[in-house]
């Protein structure tokens, strides 16, 4: 039983118990409300009815008209509410999205090649390695592996699109 | 030369500038300027590398040169635009552009951006003139909709009146009608237009919109136009056709969101639905409808769980919630039908680490069953051994823990506990072996529950034994862990409270807590961070802490208004009221504004208190006073648990037992500004834009802003004197007589014309008129010298009582380190409060004498107080860090040492740097006060 809502703003105040986590990042300001500012529909918050949050994704919609696509930049939980199928519902609503509201024709996603369990849980859901990208997490510095570089596998989902169904975004809306 | 040319030779300045080298962007530019002195482009270039190289006075002057030639190039434009950012002037941003639109109306970008600096700026009203202007120029449907979210950000504004707010949203609610097209609709223009319906209570036609073909489309699909449909649902009273939607969605979608089960339970509970059992009117259900209700609830809800099984947990949740609900509407039920939900709930999700959350509101059971149900707890042990059977056996414990009664909770039978999940510990870790390296060992918990325990047992009988030993299990479990930031967390409140700073900041500073986190976290280490500041023995530590938490205060000021800004022009109507609320939280953040007060108070313990020290930080104080906080510090981010009805481990590990909020920082405030207003010269109407780098702050509509502000410091209000500790409370009483007494001297000294207090209100001023000698001084005479306030000596006396009765009475280190630091913090004030007085010329020529000798006895004797108490603290700080204490402290961890992790030489370890820790912050402390009390000022 889990609350699936917008993300929102405010949720930067309060989602300390995800992200001290060592697997979660905590970026700058700019990087959340870069995508508040332009998908805020690409991402969800999950809350305990008791107030606290358990985990967000955060995604956007990319990519010219032969590629087009929804992105999922971070899918996070917090460990005290994991294995309980959170991951697995958020993924879903931005599969949705991506599908419904975008006309994405897939979902991709950047993980570390190291990250067992992310890869499984992905690959649960459908996800195929597409190719593995070298030092993909090096730029971002030290990664929980104490490795300062790292690969990253990009996975991919087609999302099945029956023919005839209308896109509802402007063109000025995904630039 | 050529434009073409001189544009050759400025593209180096932008590649200087782009990778951070002012200084040769300075050189460029200033070789250029030469020759084209006249040239906008080249002054706004300046005038970014100047602000970048943080020369804010002289960059401010060129923006201001630049600004009134009302530049239209472009690049002059653009850099100048960047400059004012940087600078936080956003008033003169606007100025830059309206110019500039003004000079090329056909010039959509200008109008644009034009618009987007007023929305910087939070003007909302002249932004939704200009984005009218713009619609009327340049017809594009846009700017009728960011005119619109304008008028409601207006109507919003906490300075806009209630009538006002009503004209405005009606406004709003016009232009939207008028030019909605239903065909075009995207979602958050549908958000937008709902919100204004909302908000002036059309709730049937925010309905209709919301039931339209569109609305219907955007609502499955983007959860906030979903979300809003469900507050409208709410503020309509339609919850029984809610709950029908919310039905359809658990069956045939499978949707299980909480909140549908949360509607469907509403629906049930209805105030209008309940039967009423005082009296008989008509309109009240009977009650075999409402139990009939009930029932179809229950059965929905059965059927789900047991389909769902251990897939989902809502409609098992929903169950109890149902039966929560019955309670509290006094419906009698089957009192083991609870029970057996909870039973069957932990059977099934009892390996999750969520079940203790998820069942704790409903384990307030009657006495009937509760012993049935401690018992079922009690029944689940950790064998065979495995990860499930650990999980379970964690959840078990915390349950049973969460309904100990006060009886049972003595500091023996927390001992007794605490060996307990110690032991579960020790045996639980040869399981975690296995696991990835990464993943959380579940068996933390008990470690996490025992260092709980531990402090609950120390809050009992104030023995620090109980710590001592928390700790060592923490950091055995740390090391086993370095991941679980929740460890940290504890380890960092414990040592707070066993005084040992240094260490709470090691673990701190293990969270990596960064960014946003600063604000909200920082209070852990940071609340009251003078206690323990090593500061004036020039060890800033603490001091530079402060500082770097406090940068993301000036990231929200650079970046928010610039996503507002993307918010407006990607047409996200659904996120710019939040993207405003959020700036403005953080900008009046209370956190921010306690360290800064911390930062002052260490600041004046380590650095000369030069003029410019006294001025900057007054303005930056009177500015924060008027400023109306927001709170927003995590307090729920360490899980708590501690028994029902007992203090939570965090208020168990907060010194004094309270946080400082708001009326401790408004006492503070008071304190310094008092304190620093004797001591400046500054004209309180000239002083504040001279000196400031950006705008000024939005000023909030505070009640008793019309009061001068030199009033307002005399008001003590109970909030204020509730949060302050009894040695707090008697330094402000100091201050105010301090202050009190050496008033009307500041005044007579202070240079003509300047003086920063208010007009006494019977228009008698001392000053009023005097005729000057030219050298700013007063040709009357001296107000006639009176006798130092007893209080003011007897302020030093009475700490020094204090502090030497804490010692003899064993108190807490964080208690005598707090009467010394503040009576440190006393002599300092008064350095501040009296230097005008130092002067003997000044001293001569006023008659000033015999003051001034009050001022030095007191002061003498101040300073012997002062230095007794530090003497003191170094002579206890010898105690400390000794074999002998040692000792002691594996004594205190005997028990522990049964098991075989727990070694002699670890106990060891972890004592000798507990002590090392505590001996160095009394020795550091006391060595800061013998150096201040031997400054000459
Ligand atoms: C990866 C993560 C998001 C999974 O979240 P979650 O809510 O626990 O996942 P779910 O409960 O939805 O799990 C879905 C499925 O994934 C698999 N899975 C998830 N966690 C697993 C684990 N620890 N071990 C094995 N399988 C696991 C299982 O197949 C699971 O289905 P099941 O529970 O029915 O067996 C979470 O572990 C996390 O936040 N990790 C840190 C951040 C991170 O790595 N993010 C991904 C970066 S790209």
């Amino acid at each position: 039983m889990s609350i699936i809502r917008p993300f929102r703003a405010d949720d930067l105040f309060k989602f300390n118990n995800i992200n001290l986590d060592i697997w979660t990042e905590t970026y700058g300001l700019g990087f959340y409300f870069n995508y508040l500012s332009r998908w805020p529909d690409m991402c969800s918050t999950a809350q305990h009815p008791n107030g606290r949050l358990m985990g967000y994704v955060i995604g956007k919609a990319e990519g010219s008209s032969h590629d087009f696509h929804g992105h999922v930049t971070a899918l996070t939980v917090a460990p005290e509410y994991r294995r309980l199928s959170l991951a697995r519902t958020l993924m879903n609503f931005l599969e949705t999205v991506s599908d419904e509201v975008y006309g994405g024709l897939f979902v991709d996603l950047y993980v570390r090649c190291t990250n067992a369990i992310a890869i499984d849980l992905y690959e649960g859901l459908g996800y195929s390695v597409y190719r593995r990208v070298r030092e993909y997490y090096g730029s971002l510095g030290l990664g929980p592996g104490g490795k300062d570089e790292e690969d990253a596998f990009d996975m991919r989902k087609p999302l099945v699109r029956p023919n005839g169904r209308d896109m509802i975004v402007s063109a000025h809306d995904v630039s | 030369m050529s434009t073409l040319a001189l544009e050759r030779q400025i593209r180096p300045i932008y590649d200087s500038l782009d990778s951070g080298s002012h200084k040769s962007a300075l050189l460029a530019c200033n070789k250029l300027l030469k020759k084209h002195p006249k040239n906008d482009h080249l002054k706004a270039l300046k005038a970014l590398a100047l602000t970048r190289a943080q020369k804010f006075e002289e960059a401010i002057a060129l923006c201001e040169e630049v600004l009134a030639t009302k530049p239209t190039d472009d690049g002059a434009i653009n850099a100048l635009m960047h400059a004012l950012r940087h600078l936080g002037r956003f008033a003169d941003l606007v100025k830059l552009f309206e110019d500039a639109f003004k000079q090329q109306p056909d010039n959509d970008e200008l109008g644009r951006q034009a618009f987007f600096a007023n929305v910087r700026a939070g003007n909302w009203k002249a932004a939704q003139l200009l984005a009218n202007k713009l619609n009327k120029q340049f017809h594009n449907d846009r700017y009728i909709f960011w005119g619109i979210m304008c008028t409601v950000l207006q109507a919003n504004d906490p300075m806009t009146t209630a009538e006002m707010r009503e004209i405005l949203l009606k406004l709003a609610h016009r232009l939207i009608t008028t030019s909605w097209k239903p065909a075009e609709v995207h979602a958050d223009r549908l958000y937008l237009f709902v919100t204004i319906l909302q908000q002036l209570g059309l709730y049937k036609d925010a309905r209709e919109l919301l039931n339209t073909e569109s609305g219907r489309f955007h609502c499955a699909r983007n959860l906030s136009c979903d979300y809003l449909r469900r507050d409208i649902m709410r503020a309509g009273d339609w919850q029984r056709e809610e709950a029908e939607t919310a039905e359809q969605r658990i069956l045939s979608k499978r949707d299980r969101n909480w909140l549908e089960f949360v509607s469907i339970l509403d629906a049930t509970f209805l105030p209008s639905a309940l039967p009423n059992e005082t009296t008989c009117e008509s309109n009240s259900s009977s009650p075999s409808s409402f139990l009939q209700r009930v029932e179809k609830t229950r059965d929905l809800f059965t059927k789900v769980a047991e389909e769902d099984g251990s897939h989902e947990r809502a409609a098992w949740l929903g169950l109890m919630e149902l039966e929560r609900r019955c309670g509290v509407h006094g419906i009698v039920s089957e009192p083991s039908r609870l029970l057996d939900l909870l039973k069957r709930y932990f059977r099934i999700f009892g390996d999750k680490a969520a079940c203790f959350e998820d069942l704790r509101p409903y384990t307030d059971l009657g006495s009937d069953v509760l012993a049935d149900w401690l018992a079922f707890l009690e029944g689940i042990t950790h064998s065979p051994p495995s990860n499930t059977a650990l999980s379970r056996f964690i959840n078990a414990h915390k349950l049973l823990r969460h309904g100990l009664s006060v009886a049972q909770l003595t500091p023996d039978q927390e001992e007794i506990r605490a060996a307990d999940l110690v032991r579960g510990y020790f045996e639980a870790l040869p399981l975690e072996k296995d696991l990835p390296n990464l993943e959380l060992q579940p068996a933390d918990d008990l470690a996490v529950l025992a260092g709980q325990v531990y402090a609950n047992a120390f809050t009992l009988d104030n023995a620090a034994a109980h710590l001592h030993k928390a700790i060592v299990v923490l950091e055995y479990a740390s090391k086993k862990s370095p991941q679980s930031y929740q460890i940290h967390l504890e380890l960092v409140r414990i040592y707070r409270l066993l005084g040992a700073p240094q260490l709470a900041l090691d673990h701190y500073r293990l969270l990596n807590v960064k960014q946003i986190q600063n604000d909200t976290l920082s209070y852990l280490i940071l609340s009251r961070s003078t206690n323990f500041s090593l500061a004036a023995t020039g060890d800033l530590t603490y001091a530079s802490e402060c500082l770097e938490s406090s940068h993301i205060y000036f990231s929200n000021s650079q970046e928010t208004s610039e996503f507002i800004v993307k918010a407006f022009s990607m047409e996200k109507y659904s996120q710019i009221s939040e993207l405003v609320v959020f700036e403005e939280r953080l900008d009046n953040s209370l956190q921010r504004d306690l360290v800064k007060i911390e930062h002052v108070r260490l600041r004046i313990s380590h650095e000369p208190i030069t003029p410019e020290l006294v001025d900057m930080e007054l303005i930056e104080l009177k500015f924060i006073f008027d400023r109306l906080h927001h709170d927003n510090r995590d307090l729920e981010v360490l899980p708590n648990y501690q028994p029902r009805g007992q203090l939570s481990f965090l208020s168990q590990t907060t010194l004094f037992g309270r946080e400082p909020a708001t009326g401790w920082l408004s006492a503070f405030l008071k304190i310094y500004i008092k304190t620093l207003s004797e001591a400046s010269d500054l004209d309180p109407s000239v002083e504040d834009d001279k000196l400031l780098i950006g705008d000024r702050p939005r000023q909030c509509c505070s009640p008793d802003a019309s009061i001068p502000l030199m009033e307002r410091l005399t008001i003590q209000t109970t909030e204020e004197l509730s949060e302050l500790t009894e040695n707090e409370l008697a330094l402000f009483h100091y201050v105010n007589d301090l202050t009190d007494w050496l008033d009307p001297f500041h005044n007579f000294l202070r240079p003509q014309g300047e003086s920063p207090k208010q007009a006494p209100k019977n228009g008698q001023s001392s000053n009023d008129g005097v005729p000057s000698d030219g050298n700013g001084k007063k040709l009357e005479d001296a107000p006639p010298i009176t006798e130092p306030p007893d209080s003011i000596l007897s302020y030093f006396k009475n700490a020094h009582a204090k502090f030497t009765g804490a010692v003899e009475g064993r108190r807490p280190f964080y208690e005598i380190l707090h009467i010394a630091t503040l009576t440190q913090e006393a002599l300092l004030l008064f350095f501040i409060c009296t230097k005008r007085f130092k002067d003997a010329s000044i001293v001569r020529i006023n008659k000033l004498g015999v003051l001034a000798q009050h001022i030095k006895s007191l002061r003498s004797s101040a300073a012997d107080v002062v230095g007794q108490i530090g003497a003191q603290l170094i002579n206890i700080s010898e105690l400390e860090g000794t074999a002998d204490k040692r000792r002691q402290f594996i004594e205190h961890c005997e028990a522990l040492q049964t098991h075989t992790e727990i070694t002699h030489e670890y106990v060891l370890e972890v004592g000798k740097r507990l002590t090392e820790s505590q001996r160095k912050v009394l020795e550091g402390v006391g060595r800061g006060i013998e150096r201040i009390r031997k400054t000459p000022m």
